[in-house]
């Protein structure tokens, strides 16, 4: 049906673009087409936060653009945006902080490592004592 | 001739006032003379003079002003109304005990008045605590309804935690290098290849064409480099529709009415930029 799957459709392009917005090279790119001054993409913006309620953020596999959509709401970070210095500190940012949790994950492997290793050599003095 | 008995009432009358005004007078002037003193004696003689006083000037009238004793002492007189007067013995007998009764009842009074205080201080503590707790209560109460209203099953948490993690989309690769493609974002690729991309494909003059961010590459991908990505999640969605919104995003702006969303996707008509690389 017509108006149903145009409804779907919405909704397809609408994921992807909000998940879009989280990579900070293709806001550059639009900051620097004037995109992120045009008062109808401001409001679309806006529009699009309903991507932050549970029933729809479930379908983010990329929920740093969540975060992107909430900085988007600030004239000020729109108009940052056209530089690409600043695009490119952002990115490097959030590679960082992707990162983050690997290392993190990685040290408390190695910290549950470590202390299993003690553990194992008491024993086997144990038994030569009793003899 | 009228006789002491048949005296009219008149006179009768004029008679009393004149009494009273000579008591007040009198009861007056001690009372300031005792209060300038300020000794125990005062008392006693007050209350002998009062009493000869009372005697002298109404000696056998009932229901006058004889009936009147005060007990006066140094500094506060403590009217006890309607005690007939037993005679100058009686009265004078009691004096002696005036000043320490009365300090008895000041201690009374002060030890009254302080736990009164303490009293009040108590009172006032718990009212702050009480205050506090039911603040407090109200904020826990608020903070549940708030919780309760954004309660989500653990199951669908657990999964969404693992599609996200799973796809490194939170947490990168553990053996990522610098020079790996991927990226907590989708690449130009992943853009490309989504249904965005696709429209960029049809063969309009820009209306729904250009992909954002491709305007050189025109969408043109051969299929085999058109890989489903999950980001899409066609499958999981269906059934799943946007929020109804008109088609104006220009409504802000009273009046201008033009702009639908389709412009979002036509916005970059010229061809002559690079698109965006991700390093």
């Amino acid at each position: 049906s017509g108006p149903e799957e145009q409804a779907r459709n919405r909704f397809q392009s609408e994921l992807e673009f909000v998940q879009c917005l989280a990579n900070p090279n293709y806001l550059n790119f639009l900051a620097q087409r004037g995109v992120l001054r045009e008062r109808p993409f401001i409001n679309y913006l806006k529009y699009l936060l309903y991507w932050k309620e549970p029933e729809y953020a479930k379908f983010l596999k990329y929920p740093h653009c969540l975060h992107m959509l909430e900085l988007l709401q600030y004239e000020h970070f729109r108009k940052e945006l056209v530089n690409a210095q600043c695009a490119k500190f952002i990115d490097e940012q959030q590679l960082l902080h992707w990162q983050h949790y690997s290392r993190k994950r990685t040290r408390l492997q190695q910290a549950l490592a470590e202390q299993q290793q003690p553990q194992q050599q008491p024993p086997p003095h144990g038994n030569a004592t009793t003899k | 001739m009228a006789t002491a008995a048949e005296k009219s009432t008149k006179e009768r009358l004029l008679r009393a006032l004149d009494d009273l005004e000579v008591l007040s007078r009198e009861l007056i002037e001690m009372l300031a003379l005792s209060r300038g003193q300020k000794l125990p004696q005062p008392g006693e003689d007050t209350q002998v003079r009062l009493t000869h006083t009372l005697d002298r000037v109404s000696p056998g009238q009932p229901g006058s002003a004889s009936n009147l004793s005060v007990r006066s002492s140094g500094a506060g007189a403590a009217g006890a109304a309607g005690q007939g007067v037993p005679g100058a013995d009686g009265g004078g007998a009691a004096a002696g005990e005036g000043s320490p009764e009365m300090q008895l009842l000041e201690k009374e009074v002060e030890k009254r008045d302080s736990d009164i205080q303490q009293l009040q201080k108590q009172l006032k503590e718990a009212e702050h605590i009480l205050a506090t707790a039911v603040y407090q209560a109200k904020e826990k109460l608020k903070s549940i309804d708030k919780a309760r209203k954004g309660s989500i099953s653990s199951e669908e948490i657990i999964k969404y935690a693992h599609r996200i993690s799973a796809s490194n989309a939170v947490c990168a690769p553990l053996n990522w290098v610098p020079g790996d493609p991927r990226r907590p974002y989708p690449t130009d690729l992943e853009m490309r290849s989504g249904m965005l991309g696709h429209m960029a494909n049809l063969p309009t003059n820009g209306v729904n064409g250009h992909l954002p961010g491709d305007a050189l590459a025109a969408g043109r991908l051969p299929d085999v480099l058109t890989p489903h990505y999950p980001w899409q999640s066609s499958d999981v969605s269906v059934g799943m529709l946007p929020p109804h919104h008109g088609n104006d995003f220009g409504l802000e702006p009273p009046g201008h009415n033009k702009e639908n969303e389709d412009d979002v996707e036509a916005m970059s008509t010229d061809t002559s930029s690079s698109s965006s690389d991700s390093d």
